[in-house]
């Protein structure tokens, strides 16, 4: 039964796609006008489907599936790791198809009408989606490592689509950064996967762990992986791509690309890092420090600079890389002390279930501002701002995985740490405060469909009440008690307070906001100035090799010459070949003579 | 049992084609399509017949003395079935490409003639047992390759040609040298014998690393190494069929399998490893996989971006060699036929692109997707194939050489493959960009530069279509169904066990 699920889970997205590419092919235009009548069109109910056989599978329990004949050998299990993952990934693409349904609804409309390139791109949209899905389930119940690296490779590659979506300039440059460090961060991966495969002669993401901790350059391996993930993960210095692509995608597929893609990441990490081992080696630990370091450096920073920013969508994108930096010093956790990780990790599982719920959630909301339904705004904005007063961890399920990952670190009196994550929490806060406040200024009326807000309503609901129905290890989720609630809740409102005084300090410079993807700019000044040189030295190059050939030419022609002046020697005696002949013989019959008078 | 009949059977079909197209007249083109389908059908057969004899543990000999000392052996191994299996497998793939690609035009007897001269000839390579019978074949092939080459006859194609016989002849002088300073130290050596040449170092070691660098680098001239390859962009403007088996079946394989012979069956391993000539072999092939790459970026035509991606990625068998062990090997071996694959199906669609739409540069591919699709997908799964994207096959080679490297302690490769892949997506993304995601001619923007309309309801000619899509299938396939019975890299690692556990 469990196998028939998983291959159906797999296999689904990709009939679906299968099924998007064969009505575009068989009726071009018709089909599209007789979905119409339908209501159905490009988002059809089956394609909403797509992601629900996973959603069952993760229900489904625990299973393991070994198969020799898939590329290197494929091990795929559903763990206690997976199981939360998946489910929580599978639920959020689901409410991320049907709000895609509601979304896109003008432009299907459009594309019903005849115009093209609205057909073309919601075709794009709706033949990618299902695959990116694919890659994402793939990589979740992965435990080799070709496995993985397929499904993170689909899942990345594929999601160009939903960047690209748009068509603007500014979605071609998001998308042309987000290539561009997917390609990087891939080919760090490679290497990283290699030398630690290579070293312990193995094909499991077990394998990699137990390479990474017995191996003499283990921490170097470590770090070549952590970089290559966190491409993905929005590390600080690689997240540049996070808050130049999420703008411009469409909101579904920002919800989906913030919300579970942007975990695969962290889901690698936890999977390759040998989290909780306590032989981990000093260089490892080190390593572990710095990620910690790394990881709340781009909490506050993030903070710090996404609440400057105009777009609401790229505030939520920076809210994500400061959340990424959280999770990333959780991780970090594991290999600085490790004996917290056994307590420590469902709470992180369910710090990033909740976060992808939630921030899929804002993510959609973004999209409801943009298309008010008739409802009073104080409520309307009242459930926009939900999953970030959840996010910010002062009620409902942000609370809970907040003291879930805090009540560990307790117990290891890692004071200094809670003390930061708290400050962190006030960064969330504020830029939810400013994201919603950016909504607020650019809302725009009337529009909406039913599908849109119903799936982000569902969202709010099932990112507040995350714990409930995220299958974790029994016991291993507790309430906080209430002496502790208010160290939990205090961030919300001073993140509020300061975000007021932080606006009316600012309000009177009137300053341009700095541009988003900060250090990308920065990144493609300085290539773009390495390769002066080296086009410089290419030309150089290539006017060598044109003097050299030049020269090889004339030396040819110069022996050639030579070897003609011979040829020539030879037609002149040619010539002159009976006068020769006469003088030789001459010249014989006088030396004949001569030796007979001696 | 000796089935000394399979081997030459398997070389006399493609010879006999030859001798019968050469007889038909020109206008026959039904039978001699006819007969030359057929013949690449019963080849197949027969290479099949061959794969079940020797994994049963059968080793089938044809020999005859040729002049005292010097024989002519026929030998199927692993190795050199391998090799037959994949030449045999595009032969009939690129036939049937051939037969739509030329339909109409002149010549054909000729074109066809030669084309199964050249099959026949790497069929010889590949089942030639000894230096002498090798050096026949490998010379048969430079000399029924050049008509090919220049079968457009045009000022371009009579250069290019020029240049090609100029750098292939050159070389096989060099190898002849090799081989005939060679069989004065050693005497008839067969690439079956199982102690190498192991017994000659102590005394003739200097002899030995002159001869392995003549034979190496005659053989490098075919496999396009830097600095020698000048000759494989310029071969460019021979029709696509062609470029397909310069490419990918024959010429620039031939070259390679050579190096294997050489490296594995001639001199043995472990005696290589002692010359201290496999570490000159690795990094050569690192230099050509990175110049190819670089040089591949700056072209703005499809088929020299695919000339010079072709040099680049065969050096990834040379690499494969280089990296001491038996994952470099398997990564070498498995190579030769996945590269083989995937630069079929590149240069199947780059054929199809110029016959069809008049496209010969990459930025008129705009948009081609909605009008091509097939063949745009085709062109997609094989340039992330040579990219090392999973689950195409070119991730599979990359994987084995990558970890054989790290094994050897060879760590730079790693950065070679890594820079490989980088450098690979700079200039393959790109162009599958512009097929999906840019706008062009099918959208209403502009127009095709010769659009043709092949195809009735097909996107083009059905006989240019098919070839592709299997190839590009089984590219898909030997990626994805990796660990099944029979995959390439399956009987890779077979041939390398054989090498390495005596």
């Amino acid at each position: 039964m469990m196998s028939l699920l998983l291959a159906l889970s797999l296999l689904w997205p990709l009939a679906i796609a299968g099924s998007v590419v064969w009505g575009a092919y068989r009726r071009p235009q018709a089909g599209r006008q007789a979905g119409h009548r339908e209501g159905n069109g490009y988002f059809s109910l089956l394609w909403i489907s797509a992601a629900w056989p996973a959603l069952l599978l993760a229900y489904g329990g625990e299973a393991q599936w070994t198969m020799d004949i898939w590329m290197l050998g494929g091990e795929w299990e559903l763990n206690s790791l997976s199981r939360p993952w998946l489910a929580f990934s599978a639920l959020l693409w689901s409410l991320a198809a049907f709000h895609a349904r509601g979304y896109f609804a003008a432009d299907q409309a459009k594309a019903q009408d005849g115009d093209q390139d609205a057909q073309r791109r919601l075709l794009r949209l709706a033949l990618f989606w299902p695959l990116t899905l694919l890659g994402n389930v793939l990589l979740i119940i992965a435990q080799d490592i070709a496995s993985f690296y397929l499904g993170f490779a689909l899942m990345t590659f594929a999601a160009y689509a939903f960047v690209v979506h748009n068509g603007t300039a500014e979605a071609q440059q998001g998308a042309k950064v987000y290539l561009i460090m997917a390609v990087v961060g891939e080919g760090l991966i490679l290497g990283g996967f290699l030398w630690a495969a290579g070293e312990a002669n193995t094909l499991m993401l077990q394998g990699v762990q137990e390479s990474i901790l017995t191996a003499e350059q283990g921490a170097w391996m470590a770090a070549l992986l952590c970089l290559g993930l966190g491409v993905k993960a929005g590390v600080i210095g690689l997240h540049v791509w996070l808050p130049l692509a999420h703008p411009v995608a469409p909101a579904p597929a920002s919800a989906v690309l913030s919300g579970v893609m942007i975990k695969a990441g962290l889901l690698g990490w936890i999977s390759i890092l040998p989290l909780g081992n306590e032989q981990v080696s000093g260089d490892l630990a080190q390593f572990g420090t710095i990620m910690l370091v790394a990881g709340l450096a781009a909490a506050f920073g993030a903070a710090g600079y996404g609440v400057f920013q105009r777009h609401p969508k790229a505030v939520l994108a920076y809210s994500s890389i400061s959340q990424m930096g959280m999770m990333t010093a959780l991780v970090a956790m594991g290999l600085v002390a490790p004996e917290v990780w056994p307590m420590l990790w469902p709470g992180l599982v369910l710090f990033a279930a909740h976060h992808a719920l939630a921030k899929g959630t804002l993510f959609m909301g973004t999209s409801i501002s943009e298309h008010l339904p008739r409802w009073p705004l104080p409520l309307v904005w009242a459930l926009l701002a939900l999953p970030g007063i959840s996010l910010a961890g002062t009620i409902g399920a942000g609370l809970i995985s907040k003291w879930s990952v805090k009540s560990p670190l307790h117990e290891i009196h890692y004071e200094t740490l809670i003390k930061l994550l708290s400050w962190a929490a006030v960064g969330t806060a504020a830029l939810v405060c400013v994201a919603l406040w950016r909504q607020w200024q650019q809302r725009q009326k009337g529009g909406g469909h039913h599908c849109q807000w119903g799936a982000w309503l569902a969202g709010i609901v099932l990112a507040l009440t995350t714990p409930l129905w995220l299958p974790l290890p029994a016991g291993s989720i507790e309430m906080p008690p209430m002496k502790e609630w208010l160290s939990l809740m205090w961030p919300l409102p001073v993140g509020i307070l300061m975000t007021m005084v932080g606006w009316l300090v600012t309000r009177p410079l009137n300053a341009e906001p700095p541009p988003a993807g900060d250090a990308w700019w920065l990144y493609a000044g300085i290539v773009g100035a390495a390769l002066v040189p080296i086009k410089h030295a290419a030309n150089r190059c290539g006017q060598l090799k044109t003097a050299s050939v030049v020269t090889a030419q004339h030396a040819e022609e110069r022996i050639m010459g030579l070897l003609n002046r011979l040829l020539s020697g030879e037609t002149w005696l040619r010539h002159h070949a009976s006068g020769l002949m006469m003088v030789l013989a001459v010249l014989l019959a006088a030396l004949l003579m001569w030796e007979g008078q001696q | 049992m000796n089935a000394a009949w399979l081997p030459l059977t398997a070389l006399a079909t493609s010879l006999l084609v030859a001798a019968t197209i050469f007889c038909l007249p020109e206008e026959a083109r039904r039978l001699r399509s006819t007969i030359n389908l057929l013949a690449a059908v019963f080849k197949i057969i027969l290479v099949v017949l061959m794969f079940r004899r020797v994994a049963d543990g059968h080793e089938d000999i044809f020999s005859f003395q040729v002049i005292g000392g010097v024989d002519f052996v026929l030998r199927t191994d692993a190795l050199g079935v391998m090799f037959a299996g994949l030449s045999s497998l595009l032969w009939l793939c690129t036939t049937v490409y051939a037969i739509g690609y030329l339909e109409g035009s002149a010549n054909r007897k000729r074109f066809f003639g030669f084309f199964s001269l050249c099959v026949a000839s790497t069929i010889g390579i590949a089942l030639a047992d000894n230096l002498f019978t090798f050096l026949i074949f490998y010379e048969m092939l430079t000399l029924s390759t050049y008509p090919l080459v220049v079968h457009r006859g045009s000022e371009q194609a009579l250069n290019a040609g020029r240049v090609y016989l100029r750098y292939t002849l050159s070389a096989g002088v060099v190898i002849l040298l090799g081989a005939v300073l060679l069989y004065s130290l050693t005497g008839d050596q067969s690439f079956s014998s199982e102690e190498g040449l192991g017994d000659y170092v102590n005394d003739h070691r200097v002899l030995l690393i002159l001869v392995f660098g003549l034979l190496v680098g005659g053989m490098a001239v075919k496999a396009a190494m830097v600095p020698l390859h000048g000759w494989l962009p310029r071969a460019m403007v021979a029709p696509a069929p062609v470029s397909a088996l310069l490419h990918a079946v024959a010429v620039v394989k031939a070259g390679a399998f050579g190096i294997l012979r050489v490296v594995y069956d001639l001199y043995g391993i472990e005696l290589s490893v002692e010359l201290g000539v496999i570490s000159v072999l690795a990094v050569a092939a690192s230099v050509t996989i990175i110049y190819g790459s670089l040089r591949a970026i700056a072209q703005q035509e499809l088929k020299p971006l695919l000339a010079f991606s072709t040099v680049s990625q065969v050096s990834y068998i040379i690499l494969g060699i280089g990296v001491f062990g038996p994952f470099g090997t398997v990564g070498a071996l498995a190579h030769l036929l996945h590269q083989g694959l995937m630069k079929v199906t590149l240069f199947f669609c780059a054929g199809n692109y110029a016959e069809e739409l008049g496209i010969h540069r990459i930025d008129e591919m705009d948009g081609a997707g909605k009008r091509m699709p097939l063949t745009s997908i085709a062109f997609t799964i094989g340039a992330l194939g040579m990219i090392g994207l999973p689950p195409v096959a070119g991730f599979i080679t990359k994987w084995y050489l990558g970890v054989g490297a790290i094994q050897a302690d060879m760590y730079w490769v790693v950065a070679v493959l890594v820079l490989s892949t980088g450098l690979n997506a700079i200039y393959f993304l790109p162009i599958v960009h512009r097929l999906w995601f840019r706008l062009g001619p099918s959208h209403g923007k502009g127009h095709w530069p010769d659009e043709q309309r092949l195809g009735k309801r097909l996107e083009t000619h059905s006989w240019l279509l098919m070839p592709m899509v299997v190839t590009a299938i089984i590219s898909l396939m030997a990626g994805l169904f990796a660990g099944l019975p029979f995959s390439p890299l399956d009987w890779a690692a077979r041939v390398a066990n054989g090498e390495y556990l005596p």
